[in-house]
C-alpha cells in the first residue's frame, strides 16, 4: 500500500528533490500535481519547502550585505613590488 | 623601467578596486579575492605583449580575472562526488520517508524576522562552510553568484542530474545544521 502511495504521491525523498528542482527550474505538470498532493499530506515536506526558500533568501541577502571593499593599499603595494621583481 | 611596466603599475592603482569587487562578488571570500587579483596582474605581465589596445585595459584585465575565477572553482570541484541513496540514508529510510529525528521541525518564527536576524545569518554561513568542498562550491555559485544551473554545470563539468542531487543533498545538510544550531540557543 505504501509503495503505491509513493508512486502516486512521491516519497519524502523524491518530494524534497522536486522542491529543490522547483526552486531553480520549472516542474512538469505531473511533477507539480504529485508534489502538491504530497505536501497536502505531509507537514514535514511543507516545512522543508518553506525553510529551503528562506535559506535561499538569506544567502542572497548576505552576499549583498557583505560586499564592502576593504582597504586595498597594502595589496596594491604588494602587487606592484612583485611586478617590479619580475622585471 | 620600460613603458609596459609603468603601465601595469598604473593599472594596479586604477583597476585593483574594481577587480577586487568583482572577484569578491564571485567567490565571497576576501583573502581569496585578493589572491585572485594578484594572480591576475602577475598573469597580465606575462601576457602584456598580447594586449593590443583594442579593448580597454579594464576589459582585458577582467577577462584574465574571470578565467582565474573559473579555474579556481574547477580545481576545487575536481574530485568527482559519488551520490547514491546511501548518501541520503542519513535523512531518509529505505522507503524514502523522513527519519524521525531528521524531520523538519516548525521553526516557530516569522520569515521576515529571520531574514534580518544577524545571528541566524551567521549560523547559516557557518553551516555553509561546513559543507564538503564541491557542495559548497555548487551552493555558493548558485546562490551567491546568481548563476543559472547550466552555467554552473559547464564551469564544473558536471551533469545536470548530478547537480540537482548535489544541491538537494547540500540543502538537506544545510537545513538540518541551521535547525540544530538555531534551536540550541
Amino acid at each position: 500500500m505504501k509503495k503505491i502511495m509513493h508512486i502516486l504521491f512521491l516519497s519524502c525523498y523524491k518530494a524534497t528533490l522536486l522542491i529543490e528542482k522547483k526552486l531553480q527550474l520549472k516542474l512538469s505538470l505531473s511533477e507539480k500535481i504529485r508534489l502538491i498532493l504530497h505536501k497536502s499530506m505531509c507537514d514535514a515536506c511543507t516545512r522543508y519547502e518553506k525553510q529551503s526558500k528562506l535559506i535561499n533568501k538569506v544567502l542572497a541577502n548576505s552576499a549583498l550585505k557583505k560586499d564592502q571593499t576593504p582597504d586595498l593599499t597594502d595589496l596594491k603595494k604588494e602587487i606592484i613590488n612583485k611586478l617590479q621583481d619580475l622585471n | 623601467m620600460n613603458t609596459q611596466q609603468i603601465n601595469l603599475s598604473e593599472w594596479v592603482e586604477t583597476y585593483a578596486k574594481d577587480l577586487y569587487s568583482w572577484a569578491f562578488h564571485k567567490v565571497s571570500d576576501s583573502e581569496l579575492a585578493k589572491d585572485l587579483v594578484q594572480d591576475t596582474f602577475l598573469a597580465a605581465t606575462q601576457k602584456i605583449a598580447t594586449f593590443k589596445g583594442d579593448s580597454s585595459p579594464k576589459t582585458w584585465l577582467m577577462s584574465i580575472l574571470n578565467y582565474k575565477i573559473i579555474d579556481y572553482y574547477r580545481k576545487k570541484a575536481n574530485k568527482p562526488v559519488r551520490l547514491d541513496m546511501q548518501s541520503f540514508a542519513e535523512y531518509f529510510d529505505e522507503e524514502g520517508d523522513w527519519k524521525t529525528e531528521k524531520r523538519p521541525k516548525d521553526w516557530h518564527q516569522d520569515e521576515s524576522q529571520l531574514l534580518d536576524d544577524s545571528d541566524f545569518r551567521m549560523i547559516l554561513e557557518k553551516c555553509l562552510d561546513a559543507l564538503p568542498d564541491k557542495w559548497n562550491v555548487c551552493i555558493k555559485s548558485k546562490y551567491l553568484m546568481n548563476k543559472d544551473g547550466n552555467e554552473i554545470c559547464q564551469d564544473l563539468e558536471i551533469t545536470a542530474t548530478n547537480l540537482w542531487q548535489i544541491i538537494h543533498r547540500a540543502k538537506l545538510q544545510l537545513r538540518d545544521c541551521v535547525e540544530l544550531n538555531w534551536f540550541k540557543n
